[in-house]
């Protein structure tokens, strides 16, 4: 892709410590976001994809390290950033959602009061322009009569326009990138499509450039223009949305959707993908799939395949490798 | 067919304090829910949610009364049952939750938790039957003998719904009641579960109460299905037709935004703002594109507008189908 990326991510390494364990969750990670680019990380639960999103803005919780690797924002070295800087980038540059929008909510203080906050806390803004901005954010992400509910607390809102609140928030410092955890896994199908109508519309408009996670194959195929599939802490496979999904190439991307259950057609069984996926930290030394795979050769056992790039799709698979 | 499962004008009422001092609000919960479940059919009840489906599975279950209302299970009244009838219908009827986490106690192996409904209701007794049967058992679900003398938090969640369907299946019940059984299983998982159940409808010749979200999970594995909507059955076919030919704007609505590889994003309903209230007329009118002045006056009621198809929606029972069948 010609436009040059916002963000570059580079082998990264996140481990846990359990006991007296260090289990990687992360098991070298890269791809690069380009500006204004939607890309959907898709995975299991447990394959990491929250924690690779907490790393980006360094808020891993006590128990997690970043044990490797480059997070590259706008060529600077988030890794290497001070407490200060880094704030600086938290919030305003790169701004995250999460999947529970009234819990990230305060439930003593008005919608209004806690978007001031925010934007008082990163811009030199009187309580009156604070608040005229507020209702600004409010009408721009669609909440109707924005002038009047910005008095009112969170539990008054309903899970969508919770969710609309904390899209507000996060944009109410114009990022360069929306990070955006399973931002409708708690609501239901006619808003969540809402939400990602208006995370695409604000996407467009303000050429921000979004990290969308989900597990959910069918909801990353309609927002996102890249895919990343993870698995076991490691990509599988990365390729532009259509691609990926008209030819999925890894073996756990086609076994994901083949054993989708459809909406047009009834079939009398699900082609289901054997086994459990990986434990969390589990010590793998060949391909993490190999125990579900119909494909899975001695070799895969014994030694990891690498990420092979052909054109715009990245596949780790043995198969792939054969010309 | 007969009637295995009949719920008649089912209401039900909690009553919830919004602050801790505050005086009891009542909510109306389950609103005049009507539905019959034949034998050996899976009915899919689909709905967003908080709108009522648990508590209509707990209302079944017998471990919520209703407001007012009747539920039959196989000749049982449910909630004028007697303490020793709820145990004697538990042989009858069982049920799967969500959570295969919460649902297992965590300091019982497989072979007891398996073995408990089995000594409350003195069946196998016999050391060596008993092990014959846990073992069926245990294989029937697609686990194996050795996972007897395990405890759950050595299972996946997969497995463990596997483990939560064995215990339901133990006393071999003519009903069984799933609570959103796979919504938090991995994806990839899902399927597993699903094609079980499937299997087990069939061998056993179950009559399932299946709850979910997701309409392609229905399909895979309902004869039928209920569309709820704040308490309310909007919408009652057999799977395909509903799917096929959904008749209540609320219906049509939903089937819209669900998401599909392959298909893009949903463009923006003719919806109205969410929030505004319903006052007395029909639930979904502050959403609904069609909605009318009588809509928001009287509360259309539930009519078979087709054979086999319900649909509880002013504009149809005045004649106005077509326009609604875009
Ligand atoms: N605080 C923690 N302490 C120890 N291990 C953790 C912690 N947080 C996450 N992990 C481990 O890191 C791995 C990745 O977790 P992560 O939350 O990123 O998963 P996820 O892909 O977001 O899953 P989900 O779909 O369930 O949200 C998991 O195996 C998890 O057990
Ligand atoms: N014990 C209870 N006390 C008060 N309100 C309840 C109780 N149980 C459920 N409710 C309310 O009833 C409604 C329906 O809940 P539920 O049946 O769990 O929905 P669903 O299973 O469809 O998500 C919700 O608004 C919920 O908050
Ligand atoms: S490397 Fe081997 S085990 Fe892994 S996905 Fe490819 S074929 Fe299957
Ligand atoms: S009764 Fe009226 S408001 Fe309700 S769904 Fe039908 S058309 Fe819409
Ligand atoms: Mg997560
Ligand atoms: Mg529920």
């Amino acid at each position: 892709m010609s436009i040059s990326p916002v963000l570059q991510v580079e082998d990264l390494r996140i481990d846990f410590q359990n006991d007296a364990q260090s289990l990687p969750v992360l098991r070298g990670l890269s791809y690069s976001l380009p500006a204004g680019k939607v890309l959907a990380v898709v995975g299991e639960s447990g394959s990491g994809k929250t924690v690779h999103a907490l790393s980006l803005l360094r808020l891993l919780p006590a128990a997690g390290r970043i044990s490797g690797g480059k997070i590259l924002y706008k060529g600077k070295d988030l890794l290497t950033l001070s407490g200060k800087e880094l704030r600086q980038v938290r919030g305003q540059k790169i701004a995250m959602i999460f999947q529970d929008p009234a819990a990230s909510l305060n439930p003593v203080l008005t919608i209004g009061d806690q978007l001031c906050e925010t934007l008082q806390a990163h811009r030199k803004l009187t309580k009156e322009q604070a608040r005229k901005e507020a209702v600004k954010l409010l009408e721009k992400v669609g909440i109707a009569d924005a002038e009047k509910r910005i008095a009112e607390y969170p539990f008054q809102f309903s899970g969508g326009m919770c969710q609309r609140v904390m899209i507000a928030m996060a944009l109410a410092l114009s990022p360069d990138i929306l990070i955006a955890d399973e931002p409708t896994t708690a609501l239901d199908v006619t808003i969540q499509a809402q939400i990602i109508r208006l995370i695409k519309e604000l996407q467009q408009r303000e050429k921000m450039a979004v990290i969308f996670i989900t597990h959910n194959l069918a909801l990353a195929s309609q927002v996102a223009d890249e895919v990343l599939v993870l698995y076991g802490g490691m990509c599988m496979e990365q390729a532009p949305a259509k691609e990926l999904f008209s030819q999925p190439k890894h073996p756990y991307t086609q076994g994901l959707l083949a054993s989708l259950a459809s909406l047009k057609t009834r079939s009398e069984r699900l082609p289901a993908i054997a086994g459990q996926p990986p434990l969390p930290g589990e010590i793998m030394i060949g391909c993490p799939f190999v125990p579900r795979c119909p494909h899975a050769k001695e070799k895969c056992r014994q030694s990891l395949p690498s990420l092979t790039k052909r054109g715009e799709h990245a596949v780790r698979c043995f198969r792939e490798d054969k010309p | 067919m007969t009637a295995c499962v009949e719920i008649k004008n089912l209401y039900k009422t909690y009553h919830r304090r919004k602050w801790l001092f505050g005086a009891g609000e009542a909510v109306e919960v389950l609103k005049d829910v009507t539905l019959s479940l034949p034998e050996n059919r899976v009915l899919g009840l689909v709905g967003e949610s908080g709108c009522g489906k648990s508590t209509l599975c707990k209302v079944l279950l017998g471990i919520e009364k209703p407001t007012s209302g009747t539920v039959v299970v196989q000749g049982q009244d449910v909630p004028q049952a007697t303490k020793a009838q709820l145990k004697k219908m538990r042989r009858v009827m069982q049920v799967i939750y969500q959570d295969p986490y919460g649902s297992l106690d965590p300091r019982m192996t497989v072979r007891q938790l398996l073995s408990e409904p089995l000594d409350i209701h003195k069946l196998y007794l016999n050391k060596n039957e008993r092990n014959k049967f846990l073992e069926e058992l245990v294989q029937s679900v697609g686990l194996s003998p050795e996972h007897l003398n395990r405890y759950p938090h050595e299972f996946s969640g997969g497995q463990r719904q596997r483990i939560s369907i064995a215990r339901a299946l133990a006393l071999d019940p003519r009903v069984l009641v799933a609570d959103e059984p796979v919504s938090a299983l991995d994806i990839s998982v899902q399927a597993q579960i699903l094609n079980l159940l499937r299997d087990i409808k069939r061998t056993r010749k179950l009559t399932i109460l299946f709850v979910t979200h997701d309409f392609a999970v229905a399909r895979f594995l309902c004869d039928d299905i209920a569309v709820m909507y704040q308490g309310r059955i909007m919408e009652k076919a057999p799977a395909e037709q509903l799917l096929a030919h959904p008749q209540h704007p609320y219906t049509q609505t939903l089937l819209s935004a669900v998401p599909e590889v392959g298909k893009s994003l949903a463009s923006e309903p003719e919806e109205k703002a969410i929030g505004s209230s319903a006052g007395m007329g029909c639930p979904f009118a502050p959403r609904c594109a069609k909605a009318t002045d009588v809509c928001r006056q009287q509360i259309p009621t539930l009519l078979e507008t087709s054979p086999g198809h319900w649909c509880a929606c002013a504009c149809l029972t005045q004649g106005e189908k077509n326009d609604l069948k875009s």
